[in-house]
């Protein structure tokens, strides 16, 4: 009897256990589920809402949902986009009901390489969240299906021809991002310090090279530089494969066009080598972050910064610029000797923007397509083009752009309207594979580990692979 | 009751849940993950098996075998550096007979603080620029070094700040083994004539040789999974100078490219590394007599 009693008090706290620790929250959420699907769960416990949210939802009060939203607009240099978030934001919520969106500030890097890619494992991005376009990015989650098929939501909005530029966000004919704005890279000055140093903006090669050796001698950094992520140096490498391997080889490296060990694209690394050997880059560049590059142009230990368009806005801004405020200008890189293809081509990128979750209910969704509609409408880019420097992703009319009067924005605008086009970043072409092994070499190339035929050698082993898989 | 304890049922009752527990959420959940370790699953595509070419992918990679030797270093910084400094600090604050409890204090403070509160703190201490460690070694004429971005010093900085965290936990662990030893054997080896010296190092030190031992052991335990104050401080740079086995593993599994699969195996090969070297040393350093 006994024996048997403890049996049973045995099996109950066994199964007890068992099931406490397997039980789940279900129907709580629609996070946990299955792509798709979750769709029709959520509305079961949820009243139906309207597509499109007018007064009459008014009058009754709406049963309240939250919706994710990751951003990375933190800190200074980024408090301009983040107050036209707030208002995107706010509108949103005012014209659908119940909703309030819940804000979450990553770092750049941090969301895109580290926290993103392990929700997309595990199934659960945030319902809206910052997104790159290109291989390693949007192509990739949009194939394995976590992402929101846009292309019915911007015909509906009558945003389909609007956009620019959605190249590195479709796949199959499905566009499964928005990107929020393009920009160019190119050198930022400090033209008190060339004025003083009897510098002109260079023009040419050889006036780039020896504004950077005169800033040099004079101890200045001539190129502010924090390499601790790679791919801060990684975007001036770039710009530099485009000018000596030509346009082309940035889309040629992952067509198999180009090589990442012929001479031209070599000498693009030969020339990061050089200019690091001849001590042009920051002192201890390896240890500093991309913040960290930006506060030396700007304490004016340095001459010049290579960095996006996308930081123009920092130079109008007296609370981040200081005394630098409105005395930086921008020039694109000049044409290298003996450069292949059209030198007069720039880099130009739209592929940061905005990707939506495919684990939607009928309301996230119905608040998805208020958030695209505020957010890509022309008040908004302008505000972003004006206030921040971004150059608008959609078409807006000459009467709208010629509102600017930032001279590094207005600059950016000519340059890129006198370009013969432009050419993207590698890391949006080629396989996530091959953009880490860039990572890995180039810090390598800094720090003299390696050099530039070896990474060059090394790339395309990496490439083959990729290719074969 | 003490009938009810002779039944061995009861025993197993109290067991049972604990035990199902562990299966659940560690046994379980370890055996399954294991398999990915043989797939190339990046956690988006469909994996497909590859037999053992994760685990001859990082023996192969030079970074991974360089990462082993960092953690090695991490190890013997730990045994020769730690935890003699340990035992001196914990018999110099046995000692001391006023503030004791400021002291204690004060060496446990840093065990508390959360890691990235310590790369924060190191970060600006060892700034090449405004950190107070080089402001005073420029007033002897030293040149800036550049703490966490050279491949020469990132190292032993990181071995540093590493021991200025834990140290204090240990030194408290071993006070509390000093203070419980008989005072009398102490006063009888001072009447004798013993220095401070021979009684620290003829008495308490060997009487306190089980807890220095535990101390060892975790030591090489913490120094094998050490990842959170790399990742903090240098994210396993300047070029993987700093890069452990746990940073190597969460670069590679997380990340520009995520692999799973490989990340996985990673961590077999490291629970392998640690359980080797802790059974090393307690089958040899670490057995006491009965």
């Amino acid at each position: 009897m006994k024996k048997t009693l403890m049996t049973v008090v045995m099996l109950v706290l066994v199964l007890t256990t068992v099931l406490t620790a397997c039980s789940g929250n279900n129907g709580s959420n629609g996070n946990n589920g299955s792509n798709g699907n979750s769709a029709t769960e959520g509305t079961n416990s949820t009243s139906t809402p309207s597509p499109t949210p007018t007064a009459e939802n008014t009058e009754q009060p709406a049963e309240p949902f939250s919706v994710s939203l990751r951003h990375i607009q933190i800190g200074e240099a980024q408090k301009f986009r983040k107050a036209i978030l707030d208002d995107v934001v706010a509108m949103t919520e005012a014209e659908v009901p119940g909703l309030t969106f819940e804000l979450e500030g990553v770092e750049d890097s941090v969301n895109r390489f580290t926290k993103l890619p392990a929700e997309m494992a595990a199934g659960n991005p945030p319902k809206i969240f910052d997104l790159f376009g290109g291989e390693g990015d949007a192509l990739k989650y949009g194939a394995a299906g976590r992402l929101l098929d846009l292309t019915p939501i911007i015909e509906e909005l009558g945003l389909s021809d609007k956009f620019l530029n959605l190249d590195q966000f479709i796949l199959d004919g499905k566009v499964y991002g928005l990107p929020i704005g393009g920009n160019t890279e190119g050198f930022y000055y400090n033209e008190e310090l060339f004025a003083s140093l009897g510098l002109t903006e260079p023009k040419t090669w050889d006036e780039l090279e020896h504004a950077a050796q005169t800033l040099t001698d004079n101890g200045y950094t001539a190129f502010a530089m924090g390499s601790k992520g790679a791919w801060v140096p990684l975007m001036l490498v770039n710009t530099l494969i485009g000018r000596y391997a030509g346009p082309d080889s940035i889309a040629g490296l992952a067509s198999g066009d180009a090589t990442w060990n012929s001479p031209e694209v070599v000498a693009a690394f030969e020339k990061y080598g050089e200019w690091v050997e001849k001590g042009y880059f920051t002192k201890g560049e390896l240890g500093f972050e991309y913040a960290d590059m930006l506060n030396e142009f700007v304490t004016g230990k340095a001459g010049m910064m290579f960095d996006g368009s996308w930081r123009s806005s920092v130079f109008s801004d007296e609370a981040q610029a200081g005394a630098l405020t409105n005395k930086v200008g921008f020039f694109t890189m000049p044409a290298v000797d003996g450069g292949i293809g059209d030198q007069t081509f720039v880099n130009g990128n739209y592929s940061n923007g905005y990707g939506f979750s495919s684990d939607l209910t009928e309301q996230e969704l119905v608040a998805i397509k208020a958030f695209i509609k505020n957010l890509y409408s022309d008040e908004m880019q302008l505000r972003g083009l004006l206030e921040d420097g971004i150059l608008p992703s959609i078409k807006l009319s000459s009467d709208a752009m010629n509102q600017v009067e930032d001279k590094i924005v207005k600059k950016v605008i000519t340059i890129m309207s006198e370009s013969g086009g432009a050419f993207s970043h590698f890391d949006s072409t080629v396989p996530s594979s091959v953009y880490k092994e860039s990572e890995d070499l180039i810090l390598k190339l800094i720090a003299g580990r390696e050099t530039p035929q070896s990474v060059g050698d090394k790339m395309q082993a990496v490439q083959d692979k990729a290719s074969e898989e | 009751m003490k009938q009810t304890l002779r039944n061995p049922w009861i025993y197993l009752i109290m067991v049972v849940p604990t035990l199902v527990l562990y299966c659940l959420f560690f046994i379980y959940p370890m055996v399954t993950s294991s398999f990915y370790a043989f797939t190339d699953w990046n956690g988006l595509s469909q994996y497909k098996f590859i037999g053992f070419d994760n685990f001859i992918a990082i023996f192969r990679d030079s970074d991974f075998i360089h990462a082993i030797g960092n953690n090695m270093l991490f190890i013997a910084f730990a045994v020769v550096v730690q935890v003699p400094l340990i035992i001196f600090f914990a018999i110099l604050i046995a000692n001391v007979r006023r503030l004791q409890r400021l002291y204690k204090t004060m060496v446990f403070i840093p065990s508390i603080l959360s890691t990235s509160v310590i790369g924060i703190l190191w970060g600006f201490v060892l700034h090449p620029n405004i950190g107070p460690v080089n402001k005073l070694l420029s007033l002897f004429g030293v040149d800036t070094i550049y703490w966490l971005a050279d491949s020469a010093w990132a190292l032993p900085a990181v071995l540093v700040v590493n021991a200025w965290q834990w140290m204090g936990f240990y030194i408290v662990l071993v006070l509390a083994a000093i203070l419980a030893l008989p005072k009398e054997m102490n006063e009888a080896a001072e009447i004798d004539g013993a220095s401070g010296i021979q009684r620290a190092w003829y008495l308490t030190v060997p009487l306190i040789k089980p807890i220095i031992s535990v101390v060892v052991m975790l030591s090489i335990a913490g120094a094998m999974r050490v990842v959170d104050i790399v990742l903090v401080m240098t994210q396993g740079g300047p070029v993987g100078a700093t890069e452990v086995m746990a940073s190597y593993l969460v670069n590679e599994a997380m990340g520009v490219n995520p692999n799973y699969g490989l990340g996985t195996s990673i961590s077999l090969v490291i629970f392998a590394f640690a359980l080797l070297l802790t059974a090393i040393y307690q089958g040899t350093f670490g057995r006491t007599k009965e």
